[in-house]
């Protein structure tokens, strides 16, 4: 298929970024993104922040500051509690507020499944728009957000995640991007995407896809939930995730000693994860502890790029 | 052998499904079926973390875990290293990014070379370590550096001086090795079998 595209697009489909960006003029861009799901967690309010805060994620991940927003629903109106949705779109509504955006429509239609989520604008300069691509050997790989949420959630529905889990890990899903992407502002960032569905490896691999570079990522040093390893180990593990290894298996090569746990969470589909971050190498000390200044206490390097193997993945 | 039919299931039902079945009836030896590879997988990982050992079938469709209780407990299964006990330990110190003196692109040609020969002495090399203008192999834009890498992802352990690193301010420059001190290198010196200067 072919999609027509003109001069002032910046990121279009064919690049398969987290946003689409377009130049408005010389000194302003539109970031646009949508993203909605079927509940991940019991309660409304919380799923509605949750929602938001994913769909608010894809601004940050491109550089940009969230403007505006308009709700995407699907709802059972004849069999479910119309109170339901209003949590859900309070909660989305609480979360644009404490990004700094401002819910201006929307749109519902009945459907048997509940779903929920938010198209985004947002700004950025059109020089300061970070893709997924441009990772240069020698920088390093800055993670915002600890592994294991979609671990957890299986845990969670197979009844054996204990309550202060579940709030742990709900409040981890419901946070947002901003404070990261406000920190990465100051530092010579060269590559930025979100941590989401295809997994810590998934997204790692579109960042090398293309050639120019290889990574070298540290088992050891990846933040994760500690309870998810656990989980892992006796198989709680959703299956994305060995859809997400299946499909990039090919890219990625992981030393024997890395432990099965650890491999399971590298793929582990995230929801609302944290932003993946290729800084230039000098400045990567800093930017981890200007991240755990600002209160992102689990940001951690991750791993760094290599000239080569080219698009390659290389866990030890 | 208790037989677990938990086709047509989700995840993680098949290994709720499993679980419940170990705790109500306490089997030795279990069969249990599902229709996909990553249910496979989960049960498979449930019973290991449960102390039985497992085997994975393919029977048309269908996706068995055969789990047998006893022997030992779950560990992690690791290729058995090969016997060391007859093995030479060998550690080889580069002082240098120059093999021998004179012409000094001579010498760097031949010390990349040497570099990538290395690998054949076999599993006997135990350590490289890089000292003095020696780290300078081991940085970035080193013409070494692939070949050092592989050697390192085939298990040696390269260690490069941090004082070293530091004295030429190439600390964040290092693509490969463990930075290490003299304290590692003494150690490793009398632990070696024989070591090569260069």
């Amino acid at each position: 298929m072919v999609f027509p595209t003109d001069e002032n697009v910046i990121v279009g489909l064919d690049r398969a970024d987290d946003a689409g960006v377009y130049r408005i003029s010389d000194d302003l861009a539109l970031i646009q993104t949508v993203d909605f799901f079927t509940p991940i967690v019991d309660d409304p309010y919380w799923f509605g922040q949750i929602a938001a805060a994913n769909a608010l994620s894809d601004v940050y991940a491109m550089g940009g500051v969230p403007k505006t927003a308009m709700n995407l629903v699907a709802f059972p109106v004849k069999t479910m509690d119309i109170g339901i949705l209003r949590r859900i779109i309070q909660g989305g509504v609480d979360k644009l507020t404490e990004a700094g955006a401002v819910l201006v429509g929307g749109h519902s239609v009945e459907d048997k499944e509940l779903k929920y989520g938010l198209s985004v604008t947002g700004f950025v300069h059109p020089q300061r728009v970070l893709t997924k691509k441009n990772l240069r050997p020698g920088d390093r790989l800055i993670l915002t957000k600890p592994l294991g949420t979609g671990i957890v959630n299986t845990a969670i529905k197979a009844g054996m995640a204990p309550a202060g889990l579940v709030e742990k890990v709900t409040a981890l899903m419901a946070a947002l991007n901003r404070t990261a992407a406000e920190v990465m502002a100051a530092f010579d960032v060269h590559a930025c995407t979100d941590v989401t569905g295809f997994g810590l490896l998934g997204h790692l691999a579109e960042m090398v896809s293309g050639g120019g570079a290889g990574v070298r990522v540290f088992a050891r040093s990846l933040p994760v939930i500690p309870e998810a390893l656990e989980y892992a180990a006796m198989g709680l593990i959703p299956a994305g995730a060995y859809k997400n290894k299946e499909f990039r298996e090919a890219m990625v090569v992981i030393e024997p000693g890395v432990d099965r746990a650890r491999q399971d969470l590298l793929f582990d589909p995230q929801t609302s994860g944290g932003l993946l971050i290729g800084v230039n190498g000098t400045q990567a000390v800093d930017l981890v502890k200007a991240l755990k200044d600002a209160g992102i206490d689990e940001s951690a390097e991750i791993g760094e790029v290599l000239a080569g193997p080219e698009e390659k993945i290389w866990v030890l | 052998m208790k037989e677990i039919d938990a086709r047509g299931l989700a995840c993680p039902a098949p290994v709720l499904q499993t679980k419940a079945t170990l705790q109500e009836e306490k089997p030795g030896a279990v069969k249990v079926i599902v229709d996909n590879a990553a249910s496979q997988q989960n049960v498979q990982r449930f019973l290991e973390s449960q102390g039985f050992e497992t085997v994975l079938e393919k029977q048309g469709g269908d996706y068995l875990v055969i789990g047998r209780c006893g022997a030992a407990p779950a560990v992690e299964t690791r290729p058995t290293p090969a016997p060391e006990a007859d093995l030479k330990k060998i550690m080889v110190m580069c002082s240098t990014d120059r093999m021998g003196f004179g012409d000094d692109d001579l010498g760097l040609k031949l010390m990349v070379n040497f570099l990538r020969t290395l690998k054949e002495m076999g599993p006997e090399l135990w350590r490289l370590v890089f000292v003095n203008n020696g780290v300078k192999l081991t940085i970035d834009g080193s013409e070494a550096l692939a070949d050092l890498q592989a050697l390192e992802k085939g298990g040696l352990k390269i260690m490069v001086c941090g004082t070293c690193l530091n004295h030429f301010n190439l600390l964040e420059e290092k693509r490969v090795g463990e930075t290490t001190n003299m304290l590692d290198i003494v150690t490793a010196m009398q632990l070696a079998d024989k070591v090569v200067n260069i």
